[in-house]
């Protein structure tokens, strides 16, 4: 039996990406018609938009895609194995610390901004690309550890203790237990520190807007003049610097979730 | 539970870190570097156009390299006084011209006598943003300002001659005219920002307002009030940026759009008939409206000889022969009389704008300095409560001035 | 003490990074907040120690009162619907049909959008003069609403975008959350012949719990310091309607020509003080269920 689920499903989807499509729709719509009377689909499309962004972006989503995947690759380093100690391992101090991890998060992105500014200008590493891979991970970490905790957290301790008993020290015990059976928090957190990464504006414009690797979306900056905004070019920026994105995460996510039902018993 | 012993340490690590950042700052160099950066408000301009390469030969006639950037005009002053804090400013700073007094009196830029920049060919309307207590900072590279674009097709439809448009109460009469024909009247822009008030002072000045005084401009508000009471502008008004205000007249439904000379390019592309007119003052006459439009300034160095190279790619910049290909790049109307001149030569509906130019005011003018952006605030905020009917428009600006300390 | 030692250097290279990375723009915002800058003394140093006056002038603005107030009435509302639409959401897509992988990795084509495109998109939707959802309300037979210029609705606006913004998370996370859930408890609670709402209530949801409280505790941090989607849909506007603290603190440093660095600190200090009640009161439930 076919599943209700699916056509549902579609339409939610459809709902929830509208303001997306409407994007797309803006993007294709010459000026004339931007405040004209709504119109579903772009009566008169254009495309100069577009040819404007190929024209001037692309080489740009080389550097996206490496400023992001080195997010995702930083992130987990530094969040995986603190969020086992945190969680499996509970040295004193670990509330504390969950505590700074929250107060970290509220500082304003500006004044973070702002700060690394200053000590990158000292340290002569503004716009490189490592710099906002630093930058970026900011934004990623204690999101990382708070929720990798609470998935760790969830690996029944008698597992590991009957791992331990077996001679694992708590290295192999990470490596081979909990980070394979807190799997779905670590495709979470990678998912998400490559989407704060691949969207950022602030942390590009403020740390790399000067240099030659730029990623793509700092590119909506020449569409944005002092007194005027070429709307249909930002909103194709916005496309152009999507689609690629959004492929990767369709793929990765059927990978993972191919994964995930392999591993557990059918019925 | 709280260990003691791990925030302790955390916090002395902590103050370690600080005391690091504080103590550091970096000894300058003080020989001149040989390459100079040059920052401006024009992302928009490509390495390739033509301003990037008038640079770079002002970079080679000083006999130096020139690293340019581009930044987001609103993102520039907040840039510049922390590389100024960093003591990294760039040797030439472009910047818009109401951010010249705050940078003054954040001490970044230095004086015209001090590094051989001469503002003395440039109208002194305009010239007037740049001077803090008789001293001028910078030269202002062209000028924009505000004037009413208008659809031919529109008004001719509803009857309306727009030379009949004189003061306030023919403005009136017009809007009145196209309404009743079934069109939209006017658009322009009272976004909570900078702009709303750019947008709002000549219409203010014209009232005969005073910045020291903002009740005296009541008269401009209640004006705008009754637009949107009439339904003669759109209530979208309130939110609307400059560029969202003329995507409206681009849809060629309405008769009027206040916007800037920078529009010209796009005007030309909007497929119908148009025409430019002064904003009227309430009783006649061309009212003075804020200039727009950016400085070349030279901030201070640690090294006189490298703020005097940096005064000649400044001077370089502004030169009359240089400037013209900016200011038509920019659509800006030149800020020298002989060269306003050449452009309407050139291109004879520039006339009207060049008259705008000539009768319009440097917003931190009269003295004001960096007591302006503590009045524009408290008046952008009066024409909204305004004009979302929080409140009525001589309150709301009492209110206003009672907030300017 | 060898367990302790581990877990101590497991800890080493995130505690560095928390020092190398928060600890000055932390130090920042507190130096910022407690002395009294002018944009001279900002750019030249000097700025003398002012204790608590910039909290005086902030406490001490009407501008304070509407702000809080707003950040109460947009977060919790915000928290409340993204959360439950998530879970929902989550729940549907839990039970795997076809394309639900797919679809799900669709939800998440929102957060790849900077959010100066997002806001910009839903402040052309509710435009009042040209904007779809006025043109679709007029099609059902209702007049048009101010969704951005009228002091009623501008609030509502933006966090209706906001909420639209949040969705994918709470999907996300509370969905992995779903997937730890061992089959096995499903079975055993379809056994006792438990409706799916009583499985759902008694069962998924306390197993959730602490997956929902990490979700609600990060949205909370998240939607207090949202400003980008008000600044770019309303300015805080019209009059104030819609400034949160957030947009206050960004407005005083940076929405004028005139930086007031002073002020704006302290009212992101204001803020971080928020977070900090949460986080106490995060750990207080967290305590009493590990206790329990």
């Amino acid at each position: 039996m076919r599943s209700w689920r699916t056509p549902v499903g579609v339409l939610l989807t459809a709902v929830m990406l509208f303001p997306v499509y409407w994007m797309v729709n803006v993007s294709l719509t010459p000026l004339s018609d931007m405040r004209k009377a709504p119109s579903l689909i772009p009566v008169h499309p254009t495309t100069e938009g577009y040819e404007r962004v190929l024209r001037e972006q692309v080489p740009y989503l080389g550097t996206s895609l490496l400023v992001a995947l080195g997010t995702v690759v930083l992130t987990l380093a530094l969040a995986a194995p603190a969020a086992y100690s945190l969680a499996k391992l509970r040295p004193a101090g670990r509330r504390a610390l969950g505590f700074v991890l929250l107060v970290a998060q509220m500082i304003p992105g500006i004044i973070m901004a702002l700060g690394f500014y200053g000590i990158y200008v000292k340290l002569g590493v503004t716009n490189t690309v490592w710099g906002l891979v630093l930058a970026d991970s900011t934004i990623a970490v204690p999101f990382a550890v708070l929720i990798l905790t609470s998935f760790m957290a969830s690996v029944p301790d008698e597992v590991l203790q009957a791992a331990r008993i077996d001679g694992a020290g708590p290295w192999r015990s990470f490596v081979s237990i909990v980070l394979p059976a807190s799997r779905n928090g670590v495709v979470t957190a990678a998912l998400f520190s490559f989407l704060w990464a691949w969207s950022d504006f602030l942390f590009a414009a403020t740390l790399d807007s000067g240099g030659r690797l730029q990623p793509l979306t700092l590119g909506i900056y020449r569409y944005i003049g002092n007194n005027n905004q070429e709307w249909n070019s930002i909103m194709a920026t916005a496309v152009v610097a999507s689609v690629p994105a959004t492929v990767l995460i369709v793929v990765a996510q059927r990978y993972v979730a191919a994964g995930v039902t392999s591993g557990a018993v059918k019925d | 539970m709280f260990s003691a012993p791990v925030p302790a340490r955390l916090l002395a690590a902590l103050g370690l870190v600080v005391s690091v950042a504080a103590c550091s700052s970096t000894p300058a160099t003080t020989a001149t570097p040989d390459t100079f950066s040059v920052w401006d408000p024009y992302p928009q301009f490509t390495a390739e156009s033509e301003w990037v390469k008038t640079i770079e030969k002002c970079g080679t006639e000083a006999g130096v390299k020139i690293q340019r950037q581009a930044y987001d005009t609103t993102d520039l002053t907040s840039k510049v006084l922390l590389a100024a804090q960093q003591r990294t400013a760039p040797q030439v700073l472009v910047v818009d011209n109401p951010v010249v007094s705050t940078l003054v009196e954040a001490g970044v830029l230095k004086a015209n006598s001090d590094v051989g920049l001469d503002a003395g060919q440039v109208s002194p309307n305009l010239v007037a943003a740049g001077t803090v207590e008789g001293q001028t900072y910078g030269v202002p590279i062209g000028a924009n300002t505000l004037a009413l674009y208008y659809n031919k097709a529109v008004l001719a439809a509803a009857g309306v001659d727009p030379a009949s448009v004189k003061d306030w109460d023919s403005l009136n009469a017009a809007l009145a005219k196209v309404k009743a024909a079934g069109k939209k009247g006017i658009t322009f822009s009272a976004i909570g920002t900078e702009e709303g008030t750019f947008q709002f002072l000549p219409w203010f000045w014209g009232a005969g307002g005073k910045l020291t005084d903002l009740p005296s401009g009541k008269a401009a508000l209640e004006l705008w009030k009754s637009w949107l009471d009439n339904g003669y502008a759109p209530n979208s008004v309130v939110n609307n940026t400059q560029t969202t205000s003329w995507q409206e007249f681009a849809t060629g439904e309405y008769a009027f759009a206040e916007n800037g000379t920078w529009q010209l390019g796009n005007a030309k592309k909007a497929g119908f008939e148009y025409g430019v007119i002064a904003i009227p003052a309430r009783t006649g006459g061309t009212a003075p409206a804020p200039t727009g439009g950016e400085f070349v300034t030279v901030p201070a160095q640690d090294n006189k000889d490298t703020e005097a190279k940096a005064g000649r790619i400044g001077s370089c910049l502004t030169a009359p022969d240089k400037v013209l290909a900016a200011d038509t790049a920019l659509t800006y109307i030149s800020a020298v009389p002989s060269v306003q001149q050449q452009q309407v030569s050139a291109q004879q509906d520039l006339a009207v704008w060049v008259e705008a130019v000539k009768n319009a005011k440097g917003r931190t003018g009269d003295n004001l300095g960096t007591k302006y952006p503590k009045i524009s605030q408290p008046l952008w905020g009066a024409v909204q409560a305004a004009l979302t009917g929080a409140k009525a428009p001589e309150a709301a600006l009492r209110d206003a001035q009672a907030a300017v300390k | 003490m060898r367990a302790r030692l581990a877990g101590w250097a497991f800890l080493v290279p995130l505690v560095a990074y928390l020092l190398v990375c928060y600890a000055y723009p932390l130090f920042t915002n507190v130096d910022l907040s407690i002395r009294g800058y002018t944009v001279r003394s900002f750019v030249h140093g000097g700025a003398p120690l002012v204790g608590f006056a910039n909290y005086a002038v902030v406490f001490g603005d009407p501008t304070f009162r509407t702000a809080l107030l707003n950040t109460v009435l947009f977060t919790l509302v915000s928290l409340f619907f993204q959360y439950t639409i998530g879970l929902a959401a989550a729940l549907f897509f839990a039970r795997g049909f076809r394309l639900s992988a797919t679809l799900r990795a669709l939800f998440l084509v929102p957060w790849l959008l900077p959010l100066i495109v997002s806001a910009s998109t839903w402040a052309w939707l509710l435009n009042s003069e040209s904007g779809l959802v006025n043109a679709a309300l007029k099609v059902v037979g209702l007049g048009p609403v101010n969704w951005l210029t009228s002091p009623e609705w501008s609030l509502v606006s933006v966090t209706i975008a906001n909420i639209w913004i949040g969705i994918p998370f709470n999907l996300v996370v509370l969905y992995s959350g779903l997937q730890n859930i061992p089959r096995e408890v499903y079975e055993a609670s379809s056994l006792d012949g438990a409706s799916g709402w009583q499985t759902f209530w008694h069962v998924t949801f306390p197993l959730l719990r602490p997956v929902s409280a990490i979700t609600l505790l990060l949205g909370l941090v998240y939607t207090l310091k949202v400003f980008d989607v008000i600044w770019i849909m309303t300015k805080g506007g019209p009059s104030g309607s819609s400034t949160t603290l957030a947009t206050w603190s960004y407005e005083l440093g940076f929405g004028n020509m005139l930086p007031r660095f002073g002020p704006s600190a302290a009212v992101g200090n204001v803020l971080i003080l928020i977070a900090v009640i949460a986080g106490l009161l995060y750990i207080r439930v967290q305590r009493r269920q590990e206790l329990a």
